[in-house]
C-alpha cells in the first residue's frame, strides 16, 4: 500500500517534460519552429496528417502588406466568432496600427496592439504549438519568424448548466456540473470566493491531452494529501482518460476492493462543501463527475439534503440509509438462510405461510433467490441501455413476468418476489451510485455464504467485510475513519448529524485545521426581559421567555 | 510474495471452515414436516404411541395459487409406538416422507393413562433435552379421551388443531380462570421443586372422535367432535392423582395469583346467584410463617372489578349497599379459595407452592420439613385467607330493571337469558 512516506523511484518523467523529438522534423534545431512560413505549415499538414477540420487563412500585414502570415485554428473547437473578430479583422483592416511594423517587432505589434483577445502567448516549440492548437487555441505564423503567436480562443458548443441527474436533491442547488472543466471550476468559485481556493492545472494522457485540474483549500487541505494526488496524477502515463473513472482508478489506493475510495459528484455544492472539509477536488475536463480525495465509507450515505434539513430529520434519513443498505446486502440472504436452516427464527404462522408457498417451488431456496436476483440484473441492465422508445415494453414485460408468471406457473414463491423487490428498492435508494453497485456484488457473496452456513455464514460475510472496510485507506486517510479510529470530535457528521452549533470541527485526519470556530455564540437566543410576546401587551415583567 | 501467502492463508482458512461445518444443517422448508402438536399415549404393552400433527402448509396457507386453501385437511396425523419418546419420532420416519421438525411444535398432549401410571418425568425428559424443541410449548392431559383423538381432530375457526387447544387454554384462563396454561419448562420445574407440584389443563374430546377426524367435521357449523378445556389435572410425585373442576379449580388459581379476569356470582335477598361480579384486576400474596414451631401460610386476596348483572332490586347507588356487597364477595372468593386448599389437602399435594414460600421465608425450618412436606406437613397446613373485593363500577345502569318495580322491561326474570360468560355451570 503507497504511502506518502515511502516513495517509489520515479523514474519515468512526466509527460509534457518529455521533449517531442522526432526524426522527421526538417529544422537543424529539432523540435523547434522553423523560419519559412511554406516549411512551417507544411510541418502542420504533416503532423496533423491533412486534418481537413484544420483551417489555415492567409492574411497579408504590414505596410505596404509585405508580410506573408497565417492564422490557424481548428474548426469547432474554437469561438470562431472571436477569431473573426477580434484577430482577423484586426490584422486586416487596422492598418494604422501596423504603419511600422516589421518582422522585428511584429510579434509584439500583434500581441500588444492588433490581438483584442484576453491570452496571446509566444510559442517556438512544435510540440507546444501542436497542443495549444489540439486545445482549441489559434496559431498565427509569420513568414521569416521562428516564433508563432497562440491565441486563446477555446470555445465551440457547449452543454448548458442543467439539474444533475445521478444526484437529485430536493433543496439546494439546481446546478450541475457540465463537459467543460473550465465551467467547472467556475460553479465552485462561485460558492467559494475566497483567494484560498486554488487551482493547478495540467494534461493526463498521451493521446487525449486531457485536462485535469485540481483545487483546494489552501490553509484547509493538507499539504500532504495535496502533494500526494498531485503526485500520483503526475505519475500516470497513460493513453488517454475519457471519464473521471479512469483517473479514480488508476490513482486509487487499493484495487482489489468493491468499495469506491474516491467519492464522485455532479454537484457543486458537495464539492465546495467537502473542499471547505479539507478535501481535494479533481476535475476532469469532458465529464461532469468531479472526483474527490480522500473519501470515507459514512461519506457515501451523506446526502446534500441532510445538511440542508433540520439535523433530527437528517439524522433519521441517515439511519434509514444505513438500513437499506443492509437490506440491499443481506434481504436474499437472509430469506435463503431463514428458509433453509433458520425455520425456528420465524413466527410458526409465517413460517406456514413461506412453506405453503414454497411447497410448489421446484428449486432450493438459494437457486430460486439467484434466479430473481440473477433476472432482476439482467433486466436493470437491460432497462439503462434499452431506448426510451421500447423502454415501457420491457418493464411491462419484466413487471408481468417476473411479478406475475413466474409465481403463477410456480417456478418462483411469492415471498421471493417481494425480497427481490425490496432489495431492488433499497439498492437504488444509497445516495451514491458507486456504493449502492458495490452492494450489488457483495449482495451475491453474502447469498452464498448464507446458502452454506445460514446465518453463521451471514455474520461470517459480514465480519470479513468489516475487516476488509478497516484496511482500506484513502489517500492514507483509513476508510473507516471517524469510526474505526475513532475520533469522538468527528462523529457528529457521520451516521447521524448533529446541529450545526454542535458540528464545530473539520475532519481531523483530512483537514489541517480542526477548529471551524462556530459554537455556543452564535447561538440565537430571545431578548433577555421585554421580549416580543410581553412588548404588545406593555404590562409583561419579561418571565414568559 | 507477501500478497499471494496472505491470500493462500485466507483460501486455506476458507477451505477448512467448509471442511469443518458444510452444509450438514440445511434443510428446505419441502424437507421438514412441521408438527404443530405431539399426541403421547401408552399402549397395552406400555409402550408409548406418538401422534404427531403435522401441518400441511398448503392447506393452512390460501396464498395465490388456486385457493388451496380448504380443500383439504390442514393438518395429517401419523401415529408411531416406541419404547421411549425419541424412538417414537425416529421411527415415524417409515411413515413420513419428511423430517419431523418440532421448532414450531407448541402443544403437547399426554392421555390422561399416561399420566396416571408413568408419570411426566420420563417424557418431559425427551423435550427439554431436544435442541429443537421449544420449552415454551404447552403442556395438557387428555380428559378421558386418548391424546391421539385430541391431536386428530380438526377444528373450525382456528385450522390448526394444536392452535385452536392453546388459544382456548390461554382465553379460558384469562377470561373465566378455572384453567392454567402450562409450558414445559413450568412442569419440569415443578416437577423438581419438593415445594411445589404441578397443576396441568385437561382437554377432552366431546362428540364423535371418528367424524372429528374428517373434513366434514369442519364444514358443519355445530361440529360433530369439539375440544374442550377441562379441569385441572393434579399431580404428585410425577403422576396424575386427581382433577380440580369449577370453583376447585378457579379457588387454585385464586392463590397461584394467575387470575386474570373472572365473573363471581353471589346470592342476594334469598335469590341464587343474583349479582353477578366482574373481576377485572387482582392481587394474591401468599406469606408463609412459623408460628409456635407450625408452619403457617396467609392469603391475601385484593380483587377489583364491576357489577355486571344485578337480577334482585338492590340500590346499587348507595354506597352503603356496595359494602355490604363487597363483604359479601370477599366471602364468596374465600370459600372458594378454602375449598381448593382443602382438596389439594386431601391427596396430600401442595399445588399451590406453599412449600416454595416457606422455603424463601423459612429456609432453615424448611430443610426440616422439605422430605414429607407433601404427605405430612401440607395438609396440616394452618391457612388464613383474606380477600378484599372492591366494587369500582356498576356499569351503564344504576338502578335494577326491576328496582321500584314501576319499569319493567325484556323478559321475565326466570326466563332472562343470562349473559354466556356467567351462566355456565361450573364444572
Amino acid at each position: 500500500m503507497p504511502s506518502f512516506f515511502k516513495r517509489k523511484n520515479v523514474t519515468k518523467t512526466r509527460y509534457n517534460q518529455k521533449s517531442g523529438n522526432k526524426e522527421q522534423s526538417p529544422e537543424k534545431k529539432p523540435g523547434s519552429i522553423g523560419f519559412s512560413l511554406s516549411v512551417n505549415l507544411d510541418i502542420i499538414k504533416q503532423r496533423t496528417g491533412n486534418s481537413t477540420d484544420i483551417i489555415t487563412r492567409h492574411v497579408k500585414i504590414g505596410p505596404n502588406y509585405g508580410l506573408k502570415t497565417v492564422v490557424v485554428y481548428v474548426a469547432g473547437i474554437v469561438n470562431e466568432q472571436f477569431i473573426h473578430d477580434f484577430l482577423i479583422e484586426s490584422l486586416m483592416k487596422d492598418h494604422f496600427l501596423q504603419e511600422d511594423l516589421n518582422l522585428e517587432n511584429a510579434a509584439e505589434i500583434i500581441v500588444d496592439d492588433l490581438v483584442a483577445l484576453s491570452s496571446v502567448m509566444q510559442i517556438s516549440e512544435w510540440n507546444q504549438l501542436l497542443l495549444s492548437l489540439m486545445s482549441g487555441d489559434t496559431i498565427i505564423l509569420i513568414d521569416g519568424l521562428d516564433k508563432a503567436l497562440s491565441v486563446s480562443t477555446e470555445g465551440g458548443e457547449k452543454r448548458a448548466i442543467e439539474e444533475p441527474g445521478a444526484q437529485v436533491s430536493v433543496r439546494g442547488s439546481r446546478a450541475g456540473f457540465v463537459e467543460s472543466l473550465g465551467t467547472n471550476t467556475a460553479l465552485v468559485r462561485r460558492i467559494i470566493k475566497s483567494p484560498d481556493l486554488w487551482l493547478e492545472s495540467m494534461k493526463i494522457g498521451k493521446v487525449t491531452k486531457t485536462d485535469v485540474a485540481i483545487m483546494y483549500i489552501n490553509g484547509i487541505a493538507k499539504q500532504e494529501i495535496v502533494e500526494e494526488v498531485r503526485s500520483r496524477l503526475n505519475k500516470l502515463e497513460v493513453d488517454s482518460i475519457l471519464e473521471s473513472g479512469y483517473i479514480e482508478q488508476l490513482i486509487e489506493d487499493q484495487t482489489f476492493t468493491p468499495f469506491p475510495t474516491l467519492y464522485n459528484t455532479e454537484r457543486p455544492d458537495i464539492v465546495a462543501g467537502n473542499l471547505l472539509e479539507g478535501r481535494i477536488a479533481i476535475f476532469i475536463d469532458g465529464t461532469p463527475f468531479v472526483l474527490l480525495a480522500p473519501a470515507v465509507f459514512v461519506q457515501f450515505f451523506q446526502s446534500t439534503d441532510d445538511y440542508y434539513a433540520r439535523f433530527d430529520m437528517a439524522t433519521a434519513l441517515r439511519l434509514l440509509r444505513i438500513l437499506i443498505f443492509i437490506i440491499s446486502l443481506i434481504a436474499p440472504a437472509a430469506y435463503v438462510a431463514v428458509t433453509t436452516f433458520h425455520q425456528e427464527m420465524i413466527p410458526t404462522q409465517l413460517v406456514i405461510t413461506v412453506a405453503a408457498q414454497r411447497e410448489a417451488v421446484p428449486f432450493p431456496a438459494f437457486v430460486e433467490a439467484l434466479i430473481m436476483e440473477v433476472t432482476f440484473e439482467i433486466l436493470r441492465e437491460a432497462g439503462i441501455r434499452l431506448p426510451r422508445a421500447v423502454g415501457s415494453a420491457v418493464s411491462i414485460v419484466g413487471a408481468l413476468v417476473i411479478g406475475q408468471a413466474a409465481v403463477q406457473a410456480g417456478i418462483v414463491s411469492p415471498a421471493m418476489v417481494i425480497i427481490v423487490s425490496i432489495t431492488a428498492i433499497a439498492s437504488f435508494a444509497t445516495p451514491s451510485f458507486s456504493m449502492a453497485i458495490s452492494a450489488r456484488l457483495i449482495r451475491f457473496f453474502i447469498m452464498i455464504s448464507a446458502a452454506t452456513f445460514g446465518f453463521y455464514g451471514i455474520i461470517l460475510a459480514f465480519i470479513m467485510l468489516l475487516a476488509h472496510l478497516c484496511s482500506l485507506r484513502s489517500f492514507s486517510v483509513p476508510y473507516m475513519t471517524p469510526l474505526a479510529p475513532f475520533i469522538l470530535a468527528n462523529v457528529g457528521d457521520t451516521i447521524v448529524r448533529f446541529p450545526w452549533l454542535d458540528l464545530g470541527t473539520r475532519p481531523k485526519l483530512i483537514s489541517q485545521k480542526d477548529n471551524i470556530g462556530q459554537g455556543e455564540t452564535m447561538k440565537s437566543q430571545p431578548p433577555e426581559n421585554s421580549g416580543m410576546v410581553t412588548a404588545n401587551t406593555g404590562k409583561g415583567d419579561g418571565n414568559e421567555s | 510474495m507477501g500478497m499471494n501467502r496472505k491470500w493462500a492463508f485466507l483460501f486455506l482458512m476458507l477451505a477448512c471452515i467448509s471442511l469443518v461445518s458444510g452444509c450438514w444443517s440445511k434443510k428446505e422448508l419441502t424437507d421438514v414436516a412441521l408438527v404443530s402438536a405431539l399426541g403421547i399415549d401408552i399402549d397395552e404393552k406400555g409402550r408409548y404411541v406418538g401422534t404427531f400433527q403435522i401441518i400441511n402448509p398448503g392447506n393452512v396457507a390460501g396464498g395465490m395459487q388456486g385457493g388451496g386453501a380448504g380443500q383439504g385437511p390442514s393438518v395429517s396425523v401419523y401415529s408411531t409406538t416406541g419404547n421411549n419418546i425419541v424412538e417414537v419420532s425416529r421411527r415415524a420416519s417409515t411413515k413420513i416422507s419428511r423430517r419431523l421438525y418440532y421448532a414450531h411444535t407448541n402443544l403437547v398432549v399426554v392421555s390422561d393413562e399416561l399420566a396416571e401410571k408413568e408419570g411426566l418425568a420420563a417424557i418431559m425428559d425427551a423435550f427439554d433435552r431436544h435442541p429443537e424443541f421449544r420449552t415454551t410449548a404447552r403442556v395438557v392431559i387428555a380428559r378421558e379421551s386418548s391424546a391421539a383423538d385430541i391431536v386428530k381432530t380438526l377444528t373450525a375457526v382456528d385450522k390448526i388443531p394444536a392452535n385452536k387447544v392453546i388459544k382456548t387454554m390461554e382465553l379460558t384462563e384469562k377470561r373465566w380462570g378455572e384453567h392454567v396454561k402450562t409450558n414445559i419448562q413450568e412442569v419440569t420445574k415443578d416437577l423438581v421443586s419438593p415445594g411445589k407440584e404441578p397443576i396441568l389443563t385437561g382437554f377432552r374430546m366431546i362428540g364423535n372422535a371418528k367424524k372429528g377426524e374428517k373434513m366434514e367435521n369442519v364444514q358443519e357449523s355445530a361440529l360433530d367432535a369439539i375440544l374442550q378445556a377441562d379441569a385441572i389435572a393434579v399431580f404428585k410425585d410425577d403422576k396424575l392423582v386427581d382433577w380440580l373442576t369449577g370453583e376447585t379449580a378457579r379457588g387454585t388459581l385464586w392463590v397461584l395469583d394467575k387470575i386474570k379476569s373472572t365473573g363471581i356470582s353471589i346470592d342476594w335477598q334469598d335469590k341464587q346467584e343474583a349479582i353477578a361480579y366482574q373481576v377485572v384486576r387482582q392481587k394474591t400474596k401468599v406469606t408463609a410463617t412459623m408460628k409456635n414451631g407450625q408452619p403457617q401460610i396467609s392469603i391475601n386476596v385484593q380483587a377489583e372489578g364491576d357489577i355486571d348483572e344485578a337480577n334482585v332490586p338492590v340500590n346499587l347507588a348507595d354506597p352503603r349497599v356496595l359494602l355490604r356487597i363487597e363483604k359479601a364477595l370477599g366471602k364468596e372468593i374465600e370459600k372458594e379459595i378454602h375449598k381448593s386448599i382443602q382438596h389439594a389437602s386431601q391427596h396430600k399435594t401442595d399445588i399451590f407452592g406453599f412449600g416454595e414460600a416457606m422455603h424463601r421465608s423459612e429456609p432453615e425450618s424448611w430443610k426440616r420439613m422439605e422430605k414429607n412436606w407433601n404427605d405430612e406437613h401440607f395438609p396440616k397446613l394452618k391457612v388464613k385467607v383474606n380477600v378484599d373485593a372492591y366494587i369500582r363500577r356498576t356499569g351503564l345502569r344504576s338502578k335494577p330493571m326491576h328496582f321500584g318495580g314501576h319499569l319493567r322491561v325484556g323478559p321475565p326474570v326466570g326466563q332472562r337469558v343470562k349473559a354466556v360468560g356467567f351462566s355456565t355451570p361450573r364444572g
